[in-house]
């Protein structure tokens, strides 16, 4: 008994070694990151999507999102179906009616909608009898130069899409007119095989539930692609800030360290201190 | 054997603390000297978190715990957390799916390095922050090749020309020149010249940081993620040096962890705060995957790279990735078999 006893102390005494502080004393320890969080945020592309955060009292104590305080592109979402609705008719030859799908409106999220018909109504502005290239001078912030459409590299033209008799729809070439929310049905009739990955899951993105019959947000063309832009299909961004370098190093110019170096090399001799080689090898080839 | 385990337990009496304290006091270790104990252990005189860590103290390995017992430690852990942070939270231990074995696939040739994941990850998952930062996404910078017409005749060997004998006349690599980088910082991504690789935990089928861990506190659940309970982990780091995929994370010091920016959502084997001294790693996000949502890299990545789902289910889109697109792994020739595979369109 005696000896049960002392195992027990020597035991407590090597815990309290080991958790002498406790993580108590960091739990408000100081951090980079702001105290007040960015609010205005963006979720795919940049200057698309807009979000804006909202503190939340709920289950988990969650806001409706978090965002890099960095570039302010949303890092985590709360409830990945806010601000959704019902996809709707899924086009062509695919069966999801197992699945719930939504999408987030376009509409809110345009550039101009104030609709567009308000202009565009056949008096302000004529509809035009044709839909070939000419020169456009309003909307140029959208596309630059209208004769140099970056999508299509010349094959088609903005009323190829927009629907010439009403604006606030997008139009297919059977003369369909297809809501903005749903540019998928548009975008498909080209580019089928990024369409028929996008219907399974493989191309795009979606948030919610992995689950077979489980409630997703498919994420639909427009919101990561500008179709007015094309080249390249994703717009550069901002990446978020690097790593913390391991304590004791102060740089990762090892990193950019090219081998071998100017010179050229055989093998085995990729250290400039190795000999042979190196006296009459400054190759004229930079890097 | 777990069942012999569990009959055991069965047929012992259910300790509480109060009659674990009981018991002490019949074995001779007086109650003043049993709470001086319990101060000493954890350096507070709080009584809460003495209770809790002195009952962490004899908690068993997590496999090993009835639900009862699992039950008990969930709520130790919440009242821990809730007074270290001074927020509610929840801790669950939803126990794997039958029928659902996790994998992830990642479309490289889409991946344009903004490490949004990483970030992501650290959100959700915990993780400690600022001056002792540990990320589990490690995004990898690769460069383009370049082939140099101009070395093809320069440089080499001095003499003159040894043709084959130095490997062909092309002294220079005709491929990847930079190793890969971590802390690329540009203004934009992508780079025009590079492309990118983020590498995780491979949740292996075979996994080798399981195989070497000496207290058994590593191992891969029904559902295919390899797990780590932390309270049971010695710190050895052992399994770091196993894992051929540099996947594991080891908290040299006192995680900082803002209250403000934790998660309070919480699974015993996921994202709970970690202490000093144990291993971490990814492990898909368990808290949120076993209750069917999608892991928080997947649902912030903004080119839609990452796709995750069950393999066991042929209409998941893992499943269609693997019969449909070209599909590898790292460094398979390990015979890991990672359920991390990497694609191209």
């Amino acid at each position: 008994m005696k000896l049960f006893k002392i195992t027990y102390t020597v035991a407590a005494a090597t815990l309290a070694f080991f958790l002498s502080t406790g993580p108590v004393t960091d739990a408000l320890a100081d951090n980079t990151e702001s105290d007040t969080p960015k609010t205005d945020c963006f979720e795919s592309r940049e200057g698309y999507t807009k979000v804006q955060r909202v503190e939340g009292d709920n289950e988990f104590d969650w806001p409706n999102i978090k965002c890099s305080d960095k570039t302010g592109g949303v890092l985590w979402w709360g409830d990945p179906f806010d601000g959704t609705e019902p996809m709707g008719e899924m086009p062509i030859e695919a069966d999801y009616s197992h699945e719930e799908a939504v999408v987030k409106p376009r509409i809110p999220h345009l550039t101009y909608f104030m609709p567009c018909t308000a202009c565009h109504n056949g008096e302000t502005v004529p509809v035009p009898t044709s839909t070939k290239p000419r020169q456009l001078y309003m909307h140029q912030d959208i596309v630059p130069n209208s004769l140099d459409l970056k999508h299509g590299k010349g094959a088609i033209w903005c009323l190829n899409c927009h629907s010439a008799k009403n604006r606030d729809k997008l139009i297919d070439h059977f003369g369909n007119e297809i809501s903005f929310n749903q540019p998928q049905k548009l975008c498909g009739k080209c580019h089928g095989q990024i369409y028929r990955d996008w219907r399974d899951g493989i191309h795009g993105k979606r948030t919610g539930s992995w689950r077979p019959n489980g409630k997703r947000r498919w994420w639909t063309c427009t919101e990561c692609h500008n179709p007015h832009d094309m080249e390249p299909p994703f717009k550069q961004l901002e990446p978020e800030w690097a790593p913390e370098l391991p304590r004791g190093m102060t740089n990762a110019d090892h990193e950019q360290h090219h081998y071998p170096e100017d010179s050229g090399h055989g093998a085995g001799h990729d250290s400039p201190a190795s000999g042979a080689g190196h006296g009459e090898t400054k190759a004229g080839a930079g890097d | 054997m777990s069942d012999d385990i569990k009959k055991d337990r069965a047929e012992e009496p259910e300790l509480t603390d109060q009659s674990r304290r009981s018991l002490f006091k019949t074995m001779g270790l007086g109650a003043a000297s049993l709470a001086g104990a319990a101060a000493l252990v954890t350096g507070s005189d709080d009584k809460a978190e003495a209770r809790t860590t002195f009952a962490e103290f004899f908690q068993k390995n997590y496999r090993l715990m009835s639900e009862q017992e699992k039950k008990e430690s969930v709520k130790r852990l919440e009242t821990r957390y809730e007074e270290d942070y001074g927020r509610k939270v929840k801790v669950g231990y939803e126990p794997a799916e039958e029928g659902v074995l996790f994998g992830y696939a990642l479309n490289i040739q889409k991946c344009i390095g903004c490490r949004r994941c990483v970030k992501a990850c650290v959100k959700e998952n915990n993780q400690s922050r600022h001056t002792t930062e540990i990320e589990w996404i490690r995004v990898i910078k690769l460069e383009k090749g370049q082939f140099s017409e101009a070395a093809l005749t320069q440089g080499g060997y001095p003499g003159g020309d040894y043709g084959i004998q130095v490997g062909g006349n092309a002294y220079r690599n005709a491929g990847l020149i930079l190793e890969g980088q971590h802390y690329y910082e540009p203004e934009k991504v992508p780079e025009k010249d590079s492309f990118y690789l983020p590498m995780q935990c491979m949740q292996c089928e075979k996994p080798p940081c399981v195989k070497v861990c000496p207290v058994r506190t590593t191992y891969r659940d029904p559902d295919g993620v390899v797990v780590i309970d932390y309270n049971w982990c010695i710190g050895c780091r052992m399994c770091m040096g196993a894992c051929p995929y540099w996947a594991r994370r080891f908290n040299f010091a006192h995680p900082t962890l803002p209250a403000k920016e934790l998660n309070t959502d919480m699974h015993y084997l996921g994202n709970r705060p970690r202490v000093k001294g144990v291993v971490e790693k990814c492990h898909f996000c368990l808290q949120r995957t076993r209750k069917g949502r999608y892991t928080s890299c997947i649902e912030v990545c903004p080119v839609g790279a990452r796709k995750f789902g069950n393999l066991l289910d042929p209409e998941s889109e893992v499943r269609r990735i693997l019969d449909r697109k070209r599909v590898f792994r790292l460094k398979a020739e390990f015979n890991t078999y990672p359920k991390f595979f990497y694609f191209v369109d």
